[in-house]
């Protein structure tokens, strides 16, 4: 986990220093090349989303561990194709300038609602882009267990080559069992990501999710490549965890260096 | 506008979030759904009371009324804890019956869960019905946090 850590601080200082000055568009419809999409892997971006634009993202987490087994059981499985996966589907819904809202449903039954406002842009007295976030998330098809979700996204994009993400997330209620047989319910994580540009379409993603509160299991952690096609984008990741919604990522992994293979997939109408 | 939307959704959350969005614990106590993880709830619903799954009553044989304790154990209204915390079993050699911080090696705990090696019988003798895993759960928190005299 540290290294992978290491790896999206590393990729941040090894960014030519040219093209640090340089800012993004203003035009949230215009493809921003530094930030193609509005997850890293499982942690959200700061890209805004046109009024009336919207979005749509699968999610696919292989439950299958690439590490149980050697090289020719893992193969036999295709890397855990043959087994189950925890599916995501997702659509986000530009409502008014700089604000999103979405819905984003997984296979276990999970329902999350969020909304996004992109507070501070970029530019040349504004180092960062601040986003607000909010989600809240029920099991059960919104029926049993609700985990509400506050936090900020804190993103740096590098020209046209990276974009990097500092997010302190508060989650209440992550812990499934009642605040009676628990010491923690309520989880503080600060996902931190990157991407990096390495060719004209093509990218490598990481992010980490260190946390404090309840924290069962181990921190989710998650690294990728993808290929960006018109307003699509393939990405094929490795992670130790299958969440995708907050409360998810923030419960982390159930087993210390088990990774899995999974993708998104996602593609814009704007 | 976009700010005000902002702002109502972001006091709706902290509301949502401030208004403890968590499980009942009545929906683990299964048969007995007042039992919490405090000594006087334990005895009342577990050690003086079948529950509603016809789970005997611990009191039917562990009591000094009109009989000898079961098990050289009587969990009487006011002598159950001092029969329990930090005292040996009068049948395992080396066991403790509650051991307050340690459910795993409480043998009240493993007698009830009919763990591999304890004397005699699961408990409560003559189940099914035992304990559900919640209501197992739920007095295992209790040993966990201290099993104070609450």
């Amino acid at each position: 986990m540290k290294r992978l850590l290491t790896l999206v601080v590393g990729a941040a200082l090894l960014v030519p220093a040219a093209v640090r000055g340089q800012t993004p568009a203003d035009d949230p419809a215009a493809l921003k090349l530094a930030e193609p999409d509005f997850n890293v892997i499982g942690l959200p971006t700061s890209l805004r989303l046109p009024k009336y634009g919207s979005a749509f993202r699968v999610t696919h987490r292989f439950t299958r561990a690439l590490n149980d087994g050697d090289f020719g059981d893992v193969a036999a499985d295709l890397f855990g194709l043959d087994s189950g996966a925890q599916i995501g589907l997702e659509y986000r819904f530009g409502i008014a300038p700089n604000t999103q809202i979405g819905i984003h449903r997984t296979s276990n039954r999970t329902i999350e609602f969020f909304g996004q406002y992109a507070a501070i842009r970029q530019s040349a007295g504004r180092p960062v882009d601040v986003s607000a976030l909010v989600t809240i998330e029920g099991t059960n098809n919104f029926k049993d267990s609700y985990s509400p979700a506050i936090g900020a996204i804190v993103s740096r994009t590098v020209g046209d080559v990276a974009a990097f993400y500092v997010e302190p997330i508060w989650v209440n209620n992550t812990n499934v069992l009642p605040k009676q047989l628990a010491d923690d319910n309520n989880t503080f994580m600060v996902g931190v990501g990157g991407r990096v540009r390495v060719r004209p379409t093509v990218y490598i993603a990481a992010e980490v999710a260190p946390r404090t509160g309840f924290k069962p299991g181990v921190n989710h952690g998650s690294f990728a490549i993808e290929k960006r096609a018109g307003g699509h984008l393939f990405q094929l990741n490795f992670s130790n965890a299958f969440g995708t919604t907050m409360a998810q990522i923030a419960r982390g992994g159930s087993v210390e260096n088990d990774w899995h293979l999974g993708f998104n997939i996602s593609r814009k109408f704007y | 506008m976009t700010i005000r939307l902002l702002r109502v959704v972001a006091l709706v959350s902290a509301c949502a979030a401030w208004s403890a969005c968590d499980e009942k614990l009545s929906t683990i106590a299964g048969p007995t759904p007042n039992l919490e993880p405090t000594f006087a709830s334990i005895q009342h619903d577990i050690f003086e009371s079948t529950d509603s799954a016809g789970r005997a009553a611990c009191t039917n044989c562990h009591t000094n009324v009109g009989r000898n304790p079961s098990g050289g154990l009587n969990l009487v209204h006011d002598l159950a804890y001092d029969q329990i915390v930090n005292v040996a079993s009068a049948r395992k050699p080396g066991a403790t019956r509650i051991i307050p911080g340690d459910p795993d090696n409480s043998y009240l705990v493993q007698k009830l869960e009919g763990k591999a090696g304890i004397v005699g019988n699961r408990m409560p003798n003559g189940g099914p019905p035992y304990l559900t895993d919640g209501q197992i759960m739920i007095l295992r928190r209790w040993v966990a946090i201290g099993a104070p005299r609450n």
